[in-house]
C-alpha cells in the first residue's frame, strides 16, 4: 500500500453525514404531512360574532314593552324566533330563560344557553 | 545479526488485489441489501405518504362541505393532487346507495325516509384502502378487512340542556359520474337546504334511527361507533360490520331537527 494517500477520508465522511441529514430530512417531511390541519380548523370553528349576535338579540327582547310594561306575548314571540332562526341559520341550539326583578333582587337575570355542536357557551346575564 | 530481509514491514503480508476485492464485496453487497431491501421500503413509504396526504385532502374537502353547510357560503373550490389512486364522485341517486338513514318515532311518524347521501370516494389501488366522504364525516376501510374506521366526524350533536337532537344530513349530487386522478380541482356549490324541526307539546315519543349500508362498502363499524359513543344513542337490533340494517334509539328527545344540505360537486 506504498504511495497511498488517505487526505480524501473527509470524502466518506462527507457521505455518511449527508446520508444520514436526508434520512431525518425524509422522517421530518413524513411527519409533516398530517400536521397543520387541525389547528387552522380550531380557528376558524369558534363563533365569537354568532354568539355575540344571538347574545345582543336576546338581551334586548328581553325589554320589550308595550306602553312601559312588559309585553310577555311579543317577548316570548321573538324569542322563539330567535331559536329557530339561530337553529336554521347558525346550526346552533339557543336556550333562554329570564329571572324578572323583584322587590328583594331587582334586576333582570338571562340564562343564555348556546351549542352549536363543537363549543357550548353559558352565561348568566344580569342588568346593573 | 538481521538482515534488512528480516525486517518485518508494517505493510507486508497486505494484498492489493484482496483489499481490492474485499472493498468490491461490500460495495455489491451494498448494492444488493439497497434493491432488496431499501427500494421496496421506499415504494411503501410512498405508498401510505400517497395515503396520509389523501387522508388529508379529504379532511379538507370535509371543510369545505362545513363552510358550504353550516357558514352558507355558496360556492368553494380546492386543488388537491389524488396520488396513488382515483377519486370519484357517486351522487345520491347512485345505486347501490353508501347508506340509507331513515328518521322515525314509536308512533310511526316518519321524519326522514331513506335519506340516501352520495358519497365522494377516494379509492387506493396500492395501498388497499377506500376513504368516503359521506354525509358529512370522513371514514376509510381497507378492501380486505370488514372494520372501518371514522376519521372526521359529521356536525351532528345532542345539546342534553334541552334534549334537542340535531341531525344533519348532507346530499351529494352531481351531474353525473365523475372520477379523478392526478392534479384536479374539487368545485362545489351550496344547493337546497331543508330545515325540520319538531317539537310538537314535548315529544315523548322515543325516536328511532334506521341505518342501512351498502354490504360491499360497509362503513357501519365507523358509523356504528360515533352513533352510540359520541351522540349516546342505544343500538336496538342489527349487529353492525356484516352489512345489514342498523336500528338505534335516540337519547331522550323533546325537540328534533333534521337540517338537509345539497351539496353539488360541479367538476373533479
Amino acid at each position: 500500500m506504498a504511495g497511498l494517500k488517505d487526505d480524501a477520508q473527509w470524502i466518506v465522511l462527507m457521505g455518511f453525514v449527508v446520508s444520514f441529514s436526508l434520512f431525518f430530512i425524509a422522517i421530518v417531511l413524513n411527519q409533516s404531512t398530517v400536521i397543520g390541519q387541525t389547528t387552522a380548523e380550531a380557528v376558524l370553528e369558534f363563533p365569537k360574532n354568532d354568539i355575540r349576535g344571538v347574545r345582543d338579540v336576546i338581551i334586548q327582547s328581553e325589554f320589550l314593552k308595550v306602553n312601559n310594561i312588559r309585553d310577555v306575548n311579543n317577548i316570548s314571540n321573538v324569542q322563539n324566533d330567535i331559536r329557530t332562526l339561530s337553529l336554521s341559520r347558525q346550526n346552533s341550539v339557543v336556550n333562554i330563560s329570564s329571572t324578572q326583578p323583584t322587590i328583594s333582587n331587582p334586576y333582570t337575570t338571562v340564562d343564555i344557553h348556546y351549542n352549536n355542536g363543537v363549543m357550548i357557551y353559558n352565561e348568566i346575564w344580569r342588568s346593573k | 545479526m538481521m538482515g534488512k530481509n528480516n525486517r518485518v514491514s508494517c505493510t507486508s503480508g497486505v494484498s492489493e488485489s484482496i483489499g481490492f476485492l474485499l472493498i468490491f464485496t461490500i460495495v455489491i453487497a451494498g448494492i444488493g441489501l439497497v434493491t432488496l431491501y431499501g427500494y421496496p421500503m421506499l415504494l411503501k413509504q410512498q405508498t401510505s405518504a400517497d395515503e396520509q396526504i389523501m387522508e388529508k385532502n379529504m379532511i379538507v374537502l370535509q371543510n369545505d362541505v362545513k363552510s358550504l353547510a353550516y357558514k352558507t357560503i355558496p360556492y368553494k373550490e380546492t386543488s388537491l393532487r389524488i396520488g396513488g389512486g382515483v377519486l370519484t364522485v357517486y351522487n345520491s341517486t347512485y345505486t347501490p346507495a353508501s347508506s340509507s338513514i331513515k328518521i322515525y318515532d314509536q308512533n310511526n311518524i316518519i321524519y326522514e325516509n331513506s335519506f340516501q347521501s352520495g358519497e365522494l370516494r377516494y379509492s387506493s389501488d396500492s395501498a388497499g384502502t377506500d376513504i368516503s366522504l359521506q354525509n358529512g364525516a370522513v371514514v376509510m376501510r381497507r378492501h380486505v378487512e370488514p372494520g372501518s374506521v371514522m376519521l372526521a366526524e359529521p356536525r351532528w350533536f345532542y345539546d342534553s340542556q334541552t334534549n334537542t337532537m340535531v341531525i344533519n344530513l348532507v346530499n351529494i349530487t352531481s351531474t353525473g359520474m365523475m372520477a379523478k386522478m392526478g392534479v384536479g380541482t374539487v368545485q362545489m356549490e351550496l344547493g337546497e337546504t331543508q330545515f325540520l324541526k319538531t317539537d310538537t307539546p314535548p315529544l315523548t315519543a322515543e325516536v328511532y334511527l334506521e341505518y342501512t349500508p351498502d354490504p360491499v362498502q360497509d362503513y357501519s363499524i365507523a358509523w356504528n361507533n360515533y352513533f352510540q359513543k359520541t351522540l349516546g344513542m342505544t343500538l336496538i337490533s342489527g349487529t353492525p360490520g356484516n352489512g345489514a340494517m342498523l336500528k338505534y334509539q335516540l337519547p331522550p328527545t323533546n325537540t328534533l331537527v333534521i337540517k338537509q344540505y345539497e351539496v353539488n360537486i360541479r367538476s373533479l
